[in-house]
């Protein structure tokens, strides 16, 4: 029967394609030594090149609006210790967006502080040696997770096989609920 | 692109689509007989397992939408069946959006009910060949009509989500060409298998 041959050959195309993944923009965004670097992508579908990215602080309002490159990447100076949101538009209606929490910032802010002030012998000549390894430490931590935080944000956008044949199943039964009501319906009626 | 995500636009925009789309989804159901149920959960499942998978294109990356194939198969049982895909696609994937659901589901669906039921009685009556022309031409341009769709959702909302003409016309192009192209394959296949299925379009 040409239904079920359909239904087989969906299958079987959907099973071909669990290598590929589903294209959903996503925003990545790491802080490394006061400068927050990151790249758009489609989620298993490549980068998003010069796309619109506009920054905006607590209050709403855009403080930097720049462009990704052509591999997809941004880089911008943080000039405050403050909670940003970035957000990406390709411009045909893909958006995506990321916070920086500023509870990031403990070590970095003293790091901003001390470049506005201009202050370019290290903070060891403050005497505040505390702030300074806080600072190594956080640029270590930021460097080694960042592929961790970067493999996390490719796979939690992933579809996967399972999901995709739970979605089938659920709409082949959702045909088979409205069959039943109908044929309840035929029954009762005369 | 036709999967707009939750927070992107204003509430007059979602509850418009929302509002279109639930009347045209009441509409398909009424509309979709006993005949029609498989079809429907068939086209269903293809559009919402295919439309997962995105090639880059040019500075962005692009899916099938399937919109003039449902259509001119489907007629108004299109709009159910978008329906439970997309929202199928937001709940599992976080593809799209729940929010965003009554205007995707006008985005996608109302090209392919229109130019589907348009051409319907024309691919009926036609060869396996012209039909595949008919059929290819419908589903390219139901993918146009949806990025023009889309176009004036993002605009209405916000000034911020800026739609670029460019980047429309470097994804926008190709992806009407691809779905000419399945859209008249699908139609000549099932026209010389099947031709019953493209009778009882609703």
């Amino acid at each position: 029967m040409i239904i079920s041959r359909a239904l087989a050959s969906c299958l079987a195309l959907a099973a071909m394609l669990t290598s590929a993944q589903a294209h959903r923009l996503k925003l990545f965004a790491t802080l490394e030594d006061g400068t927050i670097s990151g790249y758009a992508f489609f989620v298993g579908s490549g980068r998003a090149q010069d796309a619109d990215l506009r920054i905006s602080d607590e209050s709403g309002k855009e403080i930097a609006a720049m462009r990704t490159d052509s591999q997809g990447t941004y880089r911008w100076k943080v000039p405050a210790a403050k909670t940003y949101r970035l957000v990406a538009n390709t411009g045909d209606g893909h958006i995506a967006e990321t916070l920086i929490d500023r509870a990031r910032f403990s070590g970095v802010s003293t790091n901003v502080t001390d470049s506005t002030t201009g202050d370019e012998d290290g903070p060891a000549s403050n005497g505040t040696n505390a702030a300074h390894i806080e600072r190594i430490v956080d640029a270590a931590v930021a460097r080694q997770m960042r592929p961790l935080i970067e493999a996390y944000e490719a796979a939690e956008g992933r579809t996967r096989f399972n999901d995709i044949m739970g979605g089938i199943g659920m709409i082949v039964g959702l045909a088979g609920l409205a069959m039943f009501a109908q044929a309840r319906r035929r029954e009762t009626k005369p | 692109m036709a999967h707009i995500p939750d927070g992107v636009l204003s509430f007059p925009v979602l509850i418009g689509g929302g509002v279109i789309a639930a009347c045209a989804v009441a509409l398909g159901l009424k509309k979709i007989g006993d005949e029609d149920i498989p079809r429907t959960a068939i086209l269903a499942s293809g559009f919402f397992a295919l439309s997962l998978f995105a090639l880059p294109v040019g500075p962005s990356s692009v899916h099938l939408l399937l919109g003039g194939l449902m259509g001119i198969v489907l007629g108004a049982a299109i709009f159910p069946a978008v329906c439970v895909a997309l929202l199928l696609q937001a709940v599992m994937f976080g593809f799209g959006g729940l929010t965003t659901l009554g205007v995707n589901v006008v985005n996608i669906a109302l090209p392919g009910a229109l130019i589907g039921s348009l051409v319907a009685p024309m691919i009926q009556s036609a060869t396996p060949a012209r039909a595949a022309l008919i059929a290819g031409v419908a589903s390219a341009l139901c993918v146009g009509l949806t990025g023009l769709l889309v176009a004036p959702a993002l605009a209405l909302s916000s000034a911020d989500y800026m739609f670029s003409a460019r980047v429309m016309i470097a994804t926008y192009i190709p992806l009407m060409l691809i779905e000419g192209l399945v859209g008249g394959f699908c139609i000549s296949f099932v026209k010389r298998v099947k031709p019953e299925l493209l009778a009882g379009a609703a």
